[in-house]
């Protein structure tokens, strides 16, 4: 009963935090609400018809058409964004096993791919959902779109019909073929299914960033519109964050296999499947805020206006947001590798720096959750001299922040590193210099970053925004260099003891849990920014949102609604995780006779 | 499935700590400009006021040219050097031309990058521009265009280009003192004697500071800061209490014209 105690407890205050935030979300609701019927009253007059007398819109009821729309929208790519990673990191570890006569990278690979057949039905489901919701619900725009887009249609289907052939191929076919030949189709799935998303990049980067179009909107080049200023960076962007993604979803897959877990093999087996998504998701993660400057030069290329909008207009508060998900991100993945390294003989030795880690972490978090300026009411404003705080505005500008997120990529490096030598001793004769190339990269890197950084502070903006490329590519640098010297320094190494998987705390598993939920609440924030930065207009610039619907909502509101979709996901990811485990059930056996209707019992004894 | 039910909850407490996060930030709805007719018989300082409404709401031009050092040249005193900058163009031409054809000049040390004001997403037609045109000449100097004007871009913007759009502002009846006492700015400065608080009095400053200075002091707290004042207080202020959110062109208008009337009592 005293065990039982704690858990109850948590349950009844998780119960009584969801009352007073679902109570929170529909008062915001019913205020949204409220305003879309006020304006579409308003509008009521001639808003529902464009000049041609054709219905611009229809209404979905209690949430809204654009509510539902977002909902759909989000996990529809939360799904297909799950089902274009995981072909990814399945192929590359299935290649592993081929390579090295592993066999348990060809099972690992397999058991990612359980995962496959479900979360596909459900993305070509709520696909579908968002094709006829938009189609009902906002004609007007869809018919804009279908004539830009009407080429893309085709191959957009036929890819589609591959990638079910190829997917169902590489499912069914594990094992049944030679390994050549599997391995092919899993590079087959994944060129369709990278072709599938470039076609629909194309669709919604054209709505934030148009071209190929007049100033009126009538088509000029097809080839123009698909390729307009966001897409390539978009596709770039969304390529590496989906194995970031699906990565932490296997990673969860495995911690929630392992906390079920019977035996010490299951459990050895599982652990070793959370740590392998989880390096995925990192390794993927790591390059991501690369990918994601260039987009945002990309916005600013395109549009001065989109660009301030996005970082230093209605929607600079929900970087904040952002940054404390990435620092959480950073902070839940070193701390999986700080426990990880418990199961490791020999890496006590390196015990004593995750203190330092933390501080480093904790300091770079803090960095980048600065706002640039602070509300405050009128009392505090007056004692802190005006918007911007006197020592902490210093930490809010992009010189901190750039510095802080490079910093902190160094460290989850560092943290890694340490990580996979936990058990090794070089035996390399020359590893002393090696170690100390090692040690003097990292060192003149870290050095380099937070010089640049400084001295963002006393040159000119368009200097300033410079120095970000040098410091991306020297961490880039660090990163590659020290792990091509790492490669020959532990070539043959000394083993200081064994990894003991399976040996590892519940908590590590957690963190697991941690780590997706966070890339999913991150991506359906990211998903809002990008499409809510057209504000009022549906394709920015040519064609106005003119519906009850086209004001930008709070971000209080846009959370709940991320937060809604989140829970949705994982409920529906329940259900991929607990099908994907019904192949490893035993088979159903008949209690007594009037369940034998088959004679399986019968058969049995025979 | 005690596994399962604590994964669950687990899931829950996280995400509720995100939807938390995002309700610590500040929260703001954000409308699309609305429809305004412009009259052909709008006097000057009812088309600074139009033009000021604009500057700081549909044009988005504060984005980046709000502060000194900012992203693109601040607009203290543009009023006062328009004419100047490009030898042989007028004021109100050169005005023009950095309003629909904004990459044509760049002023010395700065980047091309500024939207051309008639076009989407900004989409002013030209009478929106003229108004636009008055606050900057007023910025410094004394504005000169009327809706009469013609310039070399007349007739460039649609006349539907945005639909004659102005930032959303509520009409009130308000009167000078209700305003100053609504937007609390009595809470730092006196208005019944002369004396200091947080800031200057205001119970003569009919006679130190002109329309314009007051309407600047009032958009950009900043730009001219009376000695021995600390700069951002005022501006935080009114952000606390909503004033560039709430206040609408009438009330402005109303507020400096009762600001301009505090003589001292003469």
């Amino acid at each position: 009963m005293k065990k039982k105690l704690p858990f109850y407890l948590i349950a009844t205050v998780v119960v009584v935090l969801m009352l007073i935030a679902l109570n929170h979300l529909w008062t915001n609701w019913d205020a949204a609400r409220e305003l879309s019927n006020a304006l579409a009253e308003k509008d009521a007059a001639g808003a529902p018809m464009d000049d041609g007398g054709t219905l611009e819109y229809r209404e979905f009821p209690v949430i809204g058409s654009r509510v539902l729309v977002w909902m759909i929208a989000e996990l529809h790519l939360m799904f297909a964004a799950f089902v274009l990673a995981v072909p990814m990191f399945a192929v590359i570890i299935e290649f592993i096993g081929y390579y090295t006569g592993d066999k348990r990278y060809d099972d690992l690979a397999y058991e990612f791919t359980k995962l496959l057949s479900t979360s596909f039905s459900f993305t070509a489901t709520l696909g579908a959902m968002l094709t006829f919701a938009l189609i009902i619900l906002y004609p007007r725009l869809m018919g804009y779109l279908v004539n830009i887009f009407s080429w893309t249609f085709l191959p957009y289907v036929l890819l589609f019909f591959a990638e079910a052939g190829f997917l169902y191929s590489y499912y069914y076919g594990w094992g049944k073929f030679s390994p050549k030949v599997h391995l092919a189709l899993g590079i087959g799935l994944n060129i369709v299914g990278t072709g599938i998303m470039f076609i629909a990049n194309a669709w919604l980067t054209f709505m934030n960033s148009p071209a190929g179009v007049t100033e009126t909107g009538a088509l000029i080049s097809t080839w123009d519109a698909i390729n307009n200023f966001t897409w390539m960076p978009i596709n770039i962007h969304r390529l590496i964050a989906n194995v970031a993604f699906g990565g932490s979803i296997a990673a969860a897959y495995g911690a929630f296999k392992f906390l079920g877990a019977k035996t010490d093999e299951e459990r050895a087996h599982y652990d070793w499947m959370g740590y392998i998504g989880n390096f995925i998701a990192i390794i993927a993660f790591l390059p991501l805020p690369f990918a994601g400057y260039w987009l945002g030069k990309e916005i600013y290329a395109y549009s001065q206006t989109l660009g301030i909008v996005m970082m230093g207009g209605t929607f600079s508060w929900l970087f904040i947001i952002q940054a404390v998900l990435i620092g959480n991100l950073f902070l839940g993945a070193n701390y999986y590798l700080w426990v990880s390294m418990e199961r490791i003989e020999g890496a006590e030795r390196y015990r004593k720096a995750i203190k330092w880690l933390l501080a480093s972490i904790t300091i770079c978090f803090i960095v980048w959750a600065t706002p640039h300026s602070l509300v405050a009411s009128i009392e505090e404003a007056r004692k802190m001299g005006g918007a911007h705080h006197p020592i902490l505005g210093v930490l809010g500008v992009m010189s901190a922040k750039n510095t802080a997120v490079n910093v902190l990529i160094l460290t989850t490096y560092l943290s890694f590193l340490l990580y996979r030598r936990g058990n090794k001793e070089a035996t390399h004769p020359r590893a002393s210099l090696l170690k100390n190339i090692q040690f003097g990269i990292f060192s003149v890197v870290t050095i380099f970053v937070i010089v640049l950084g400084v001295a963002g502070y006393f040159v000119d903006a368009t200097t300033r925004i410079g120095f970000s490329v040098p410091q991306v590519l020297s961490v880039l640098f660090a990163m590659i260099s020290i792990a091509a010297i790492d490669v020959f320094l532990f070539r043959n190494a000394k083993s200081k003891g064994e990894i003991k998987w399976g040996q590892i705390k519940a908590r590590a598993q957690y963190a697991l849990f941690f780590l997706a939920i966070t890339f999913t609440w991150l991506m359906g924030l990211m998903g809002y920014v990008r499409a809510g930065l057209r504000q009022h207009y549906h394709v920015y610039g040519i064609m106005e949102d003119t519906s009850a619907h086209a004001f930008t909502p709070t971000l209080g509101f846009a959370a709940g609604v991320v937060s809604v979709t989140v829970l949705i996901f994982f409920a529906l990811i329940a259900i991929v995780f607990w099908l994907s485990s019904l192949s490893t059930k035993k088979k159903w056996e008949p209690k007594d006779a009037s369940d034998d209707v088959y004679g399986l019992a019968e058969e049995a004894r025979s | 499935m005690k596994n399962a039910l604590t994964i669950f909850i687990f899931t829950i407490l996280t995400t509720l700590f995100y939807w938390y996060v995002g309700q610590q930030v500040p929260q703001k709805v954000t409308y699309p400009p609305k429809k305004l007719e412009l009259r052909d018989d709008l006097t000057t300082d009812e088309m600074i006021e139009i033009g000021a409404e604009i500057v700081n709401g549909k044009g988005t031009c504060q984005s980046c040219h709000g502060l000194p050092g900012g992203r693109f040249p601040s607009l203290d005193n543009v009023g006062a050097i328009a004419a100047s900058r490009i030898e042989g163009m007028s004021e109100v031409e050169y005005l023009a031309e950095s309003l629909y054809d904004p990459n044509k000049f760049i002023v010395d040390g700065y980047l091309p990058g500024m939207p051309q004001a008639h076009k989407a997403p900004i989409s002013l037609n030209d009478k929106e521009i003229l108004c636009v045109i008055a606050y900057l000449q007023n910025q410094g100097g004394s504005p000169t265009v009327s809706m009469q004007t013609s310039h070399s871009f007349t007739g460039t913007a649609p006349e539907d280009a945005g639909g004659g759009q102005v930032a959303a502002a509520p009409a009130s009846n308000l009167d000078g003192p209700a305003i100053v006492e609504t937007y609390l700015c009595l809470t730092c400065h006196k208005v019944d004697g002369p004396g200091d608080m947080v800031g200057p009095s205001l119970y003569d400053v009919g006679n130190r500071m002109d329309k314009a200075a007051l309407y600047e002091s009032l958009l950009d707290p900043d730009a001219t800061l009376t000695e021995g004042y600390a700069g951002g207080v005022m501006k935080a202020t009114l952000d606390g209490v909503g004033f560039y959110d709430k206040v609408s062109s009438k009330e402005m208008k109303t507020l400096v014209d009762y600001l301009a009337s505090m003589k001292g009592g003469n």
